[in-house]
């Protein structure tokens, strides 16, 4: 049986937040309940499609994340119910790692516990930041003391394995408030922090005002200087960094995360989930008109041998540990570089990658310039393919 | 109309550029009805895109016009179009010769300038009649008085009843065919000797193969006779001879002295008709051909490659397609180490150079990656040999040459007043010897420079241009090679030197310009894992360095529940990017970076 990965998508929020650009809607209150009961339909098609064989006898379920939008924000119950239901497309490990994501201004003791009952044994939670300036204009709902509370309302309700979202390289942020954000962040004993650099995607209010000169967002060696900050600080709290984004205390790793990084099966449900099955990635539509109109699985493409060995190139030097050449032969038939590469020895020699124990690794500056180091590795493939 | 060649006018209208000859030439063609209003598109000769959008005229061209005049009587006129740039003065030389006279328009507003006089002076080296019209008479600023004087005074000419114009306007246009048939003298050509037909120009028609345009200056020529190209020594069988419509041909059973037309012969290459060649009959040749006869040489080279090296097959059929129509355009196969395969081409100069590189980009929709022009250097080795070199690369060592030419030209500038010291800067700047000034009309001056070729295909243009705010004009002509201190600049990214990139300058000018190029390479290469020098050599002697740091941040932090499509693009994107960009060594280098080195400020 193969592991699988289970996406829930709930694309309702209370407020868009300045900076995102994705598919999540505030208000349409009144297209919840539809929304729910498509999202249940969707999960019993799957039940018995047939599509990739009947996946209740190809896969066990190692994790659900329920994420949004903010699903905090609709009933309990309707995730529980969803959740349940899930359970018939594949059975779930005794030991899943269950998420639900959520905005610390939307929880409840009563939701908590509702999550509880259905099984969820971990919280994501969108803090961002402990400074209420900051949390003002990226147009959060919340502030850093309903964070805290939301924390402690988890613990009391039995969650130990939580997630703080936090980002950093926000607008007019100093090096003093990211310290500060890590520490209170730290100190309130969560196993798991992701620290993401903001983003200004086109289009939305946040890159408007910046580019209007209202808002100055830190330069390219401020941002830099803000992530070594934050992966020297949580280390010496015990956060080993095992993604370019994700720290985590010893076997606090999401498991639903890395999924992702190694290109496991995952099956999205919902409106602009995305999907991984068999070597073939498919998505519902981005438009909650769409969905709700039951067009399903809008983009399928199945990945051919030149998208796998990209995707895994891209995908796994995300993680820390970063790409097992021993498997990578195994799988694609070839090693990954040939004996003596220039170009390898090259990026090694300026500290960029690290290859030991038949791993091949970025290191903390690699990780820096992602996307060089990957372009440099898929020459090297191009070149191993010809 | 039979053959009468004393109702015969051959003509061409010479102009500085903007002038307004070729709307004068449109208003002709209309007055004589060879044009109907409504087929009419402005520049009706000027047929290329390019010349309409740039309101110049690249190629010549002919037509016959039947038109009776006020005599009652009715005349051939044969208007000859020729190019009105510098780089096409042979061109325009070999057009004038098939004449009796030239209509010289001049702006009533702006007066004489820089080409007026160049064009006049070989317009009278062809002992034509010129003809002074004064244009652009609606123009609230056109004094015509003062112009008429201008051109009295300068150029010796009578502008006594001299036509006063507004081509725009249609006002003026009798007048101007009027003295066309008084002033301009007919041809007085012996239609019973060997035949002499001077080539002004060639082309190439899909369904006739390469065809002549001629000026028969003796004997006659139809269909079926087999002729011979003098210079050219190749001979072949006539299949069409006739006159130019504005649109077409008008095939006719022979042509005889004293007339313009065309001559086709199933030529397949162009290269087979030389402009300024005469034409003869195989069978009772002409003891001499036409004088003036020089073959074509290219002025300025470059390379021409593809941004993506998969079009290379692409390039080639191009070049060969615009070769079909244009003699004057030379390439030649030729790899660099940073840009692949690609072609040295050779141009009669800068706007010719430019015309081809935006036609092989707009024509052929293709992505060029250009060099920087180089004009043909003539190297004397020390074991006495000569070489010319087109192309930095080709240079020889150092130790290996005895000394180095390079050609040099004799510049006109025409100025208001103003402007003398800024120009007179900006020549000695490049290395200019100055020559002679006169003041003229309107409170202008003629400055007379010798200056080095690789200088005025530098920048010279832009410079004169930003220097005087557009106000000067200017014309060149070939003088010869002169002795100069040469040397080779190279360029070398992280160690490796970049062919593309070396340039011969003057060794005075070597430190400026190497500072310079590197200072523009340093602007346009992005930033990579690893830092790259980048130094400016003469003969290994590194004389400036600049370095392109590396790169500090480059990454997408989030990824949304799986949804890895927005990496993916985002890694296709950069992967496309750097495939576009040519491998110097270890560096990726874009092909911006190599135009970038072209233009300086």
């Amino acid at each position: 049986m193969k592991p699988l990965a289970l996406y829930i998508h709930v694309p309702f929020c209370a407020r868009k937040c300045a900076y995102c650009d994705f598919a999540s809607w505030p208000g349409r209150e009144g297209e919840w309940r539809r929304y729910f009961d498509a999202l249940v339909t969707e999960i019993r098609l799957w039940s018995a499609n047939t599509d990739f064989g009947l996946l209740k006898e190809r896969f066990r379920v190692r994790s659900a994340f329920v994420g949004g939008g903010t699903p905090t924000l609709v009933p309990a119950e309707w995730i529980a119910e969803a959740l349940e239901l899930c359970r018939k497309i594949a059975p779930f490990d005794a030991d899943a790692e269950i998420t639900v994501e959520g905005n610390p201004g939307t929880l409840t003791p009563e939701k908590l516990r509702t999550y509880r009952q259905a099984g969820v044994n971990r919280l994501s939670l969108g803090a961002q930041s402990f400074d209420d300036d900051l949390l003002y204009t990226l147009g959060r709902i919340h502030t850093a003391d309903q964070t805290v509370q939301a924390v402690e309302m988890a613990r009391d309700a039995g969650f130990s394995n939580i997630n703080l979202d936090l980002m950093y390289g926000l607008p007019e942020q100093s090096m003093d408030q990211w310290l500060d954000t890590l520490e209170r962040a730290v100190d309130l004993g969560v196993p798991h922090i992701s620290a993401y650099s903001l983003i200004l995607e086109p289009g939305t209010p946040l890159a408007e005002r910046v580019a209007r000169g209202e808002l100055t967002v830190p330069d390219d060696e401020a941002v830099i200087a803000m992530q070594r900050t934050a992966s020297e600080l949580l280390s010496k709290s015990d956060f080993g960094r095992y993604e370019i984004s994700n720290y985590a205390r010893p076997k606090s790793e999401s498991r639903h995360n890395l999924t992702y990084w190694y290109r496991g099966d995952y099956l999205g449900l919902g409106c602009a989930a995305h999907s991984m099955l068999d070597e073939t990635r498919f998505s519902n539509p981005d438009s909650l008109d769409e969905y709700l109109a039951g067009r399903r699985m809008t983009d399928v493409q199945r990945l051919k041998r030149r998208d796998a060995i990209e995707e895994t190139v891209m995908l796994n030097t995300r993680a820390t540990k970063g790409i097992d050449l021993a498997a990578w032969e195994r799988r694609f038939g070839r090693p990954f570089a040939p004996e003596k590469s220039a170009a390898l020895e090259r990026l090694a020699g300026a500290g960029y990658i690290e290859m030991k124990d038949d791993w091949l690794r970025l290191t903390g500056r690699g990780l820096e310039v992602h996307n060089a180091v990957v372009l440099e590795l898929l020459e090297i493939q191009e070149a191993m393919e010809r | 109309m039979n053959y009468d060649q004393s109702r015969i006018r051959n003509f061409c209208i010479i102009a500085h550029i903007d002038h307004g000859k070729s709307t004068l030439a449109d208003r002709i063609l209309e007055r004589t009805g060879v044009m109907k209003l409504r087929d009419m598109t402005d520049q009706v000769l000027d047929s290329m895109e390019l010349e309409r959008e740039r309101g110049i005229t690249i190629k010549s061209k002919a037509v016959r016009m039947p038109y009776t005049a006020k005599d009652g009587r009715e005349y051939e006129l044969n208007l000859i179009d020729t190019p009105g740039h510098v780089d096409f003065t042979y061109e325009v030389s070999r057009a004038l010769a098939a004449c009796e006279g030239a209509i010289l328009v001049v702006d009533a507003s702006q007066g004489i300038e820089a080409q007026t006089l160049a064009n006049v002076y070989m317009a009278l080296e062809h002992d034509l009649e010129i003809l002074p019209v004064i244009n652009k008479i609606d123009l609230p600023s056109a004094q015509p008085e003062v112009v008429k004087g201008e051109i009295e005074d300068e150029i010796g000419i009578d502008c006594e009843g001299c036509p006063l114009v507004s081509a725009k306007q249609g006002v003026g246009i009798d007048d101007v065919l009027e003295a066309v048939v008084e002033r301009v003298p007919a041809p007085t050509d012996d239609a019973d000797a060997p035949l002499q037909a001077l080539i002004f120009d060639s082309y190439y028609d899909n369904y006739r193969g390469a065809i002549s345009s001629v000026r028969l200056k003796a004997g006659r020529v139809k269909v079926g006779d087999r002729i011979r190209m003098m210079a050219g020594r190749c001979e072949f069988d006539v299949t069409e001879v006739g006159a130019y419509l504005p649109l077409g041909y008008s095939p006719k059973d022979a042509l005889c002295a004293g007339e313009v037309g065309y001559i086709a012969a199933s030529i397949k290459d162009i290269a087979d008709i030389h402009v300024g060649d005469t034409i003869t009959l195989a069978n009772n040749p002409a003891k001499e051909p036409l004088p003036g006869y020089k073959p074509v040489l290219p002025m300025v080279y470059c390379g021409i490659y593809p941004a993506d090296g998969a079009d290379y097959e692409t390039l080639r059929d191009a070049l060969e397609k615009l070769r079909l129509n244009d003699a004057a355009l030379s390439y030649e196969p030729e790899t660099s180490v940073a840009l692949g395969y690609g072609f040295r081409c050779g141009f009669l100069g800068l706007l010719h150079m430019e015309i081809i590189q935006q036609r092989l980009e707009r024509e052929f929709d293709l992505d060029l990656v250009t060099t920087a022009p180089s004009v043909v250097y003539k190297v004397v080795k020390t074991d006495g040999t000569t070489l010319m070199i087109d192309n930095p690369t080709n240079l020889p060592p150092v130790q290996e040459i005895d000394w180095m030419e390079e050609p040099c030209v004799d510049a006109q500038v025409i100025t208001p007043q103003e402007y003398v010291g800024a120009i007179m800067e900006l020549c000695q700047d490049k290395r200019g010897t100055f020559k002679d000034m006169k003041y003229i009309e309107g409170g202008r001056v003629l400055l007379n420079y010798d200056l080095p070729l690789n200088e005025v295909i530098y920048d010279f243009f832009d410079q004169l241009k930003s220097r005087t705010r557009g106000y000067a004009s200017f014309d060149y002509e070939l003088k010869g090679y002169v002795r100069s201190d040469l040397v080779k600049l190279d360029m070398l990214l992280n160690g490796e030197q970049c062919d593309a990139l070396s340039i011969i300058v003057h060794r005075d000018r070597a430190y400026p310009r190497g500072r310079s190029i590197a200072e523009k390479l340093k602007e346009a290469i992005p930033r990579q894992l690893f830092e790259i020098p980048i130094q400016a050599a003469i003969g290994g002697k590194v004389i400036a360095r600049e370095t392109v740091k590396a790169l500090r941040k480059d990454v997408l932090a989030k990824c949304y529940g799986g949804d890895i499509t927005r990496k993916k693009k985002l890694l296709e994107k950069q992967k496309e990017g750097k495939k576009r960009m040519r491998q110097v060594g270890s560096v990726a280098v874009p092909s911006e970076a190599f135009m970038a080195v072209l233009k300086m400020d």
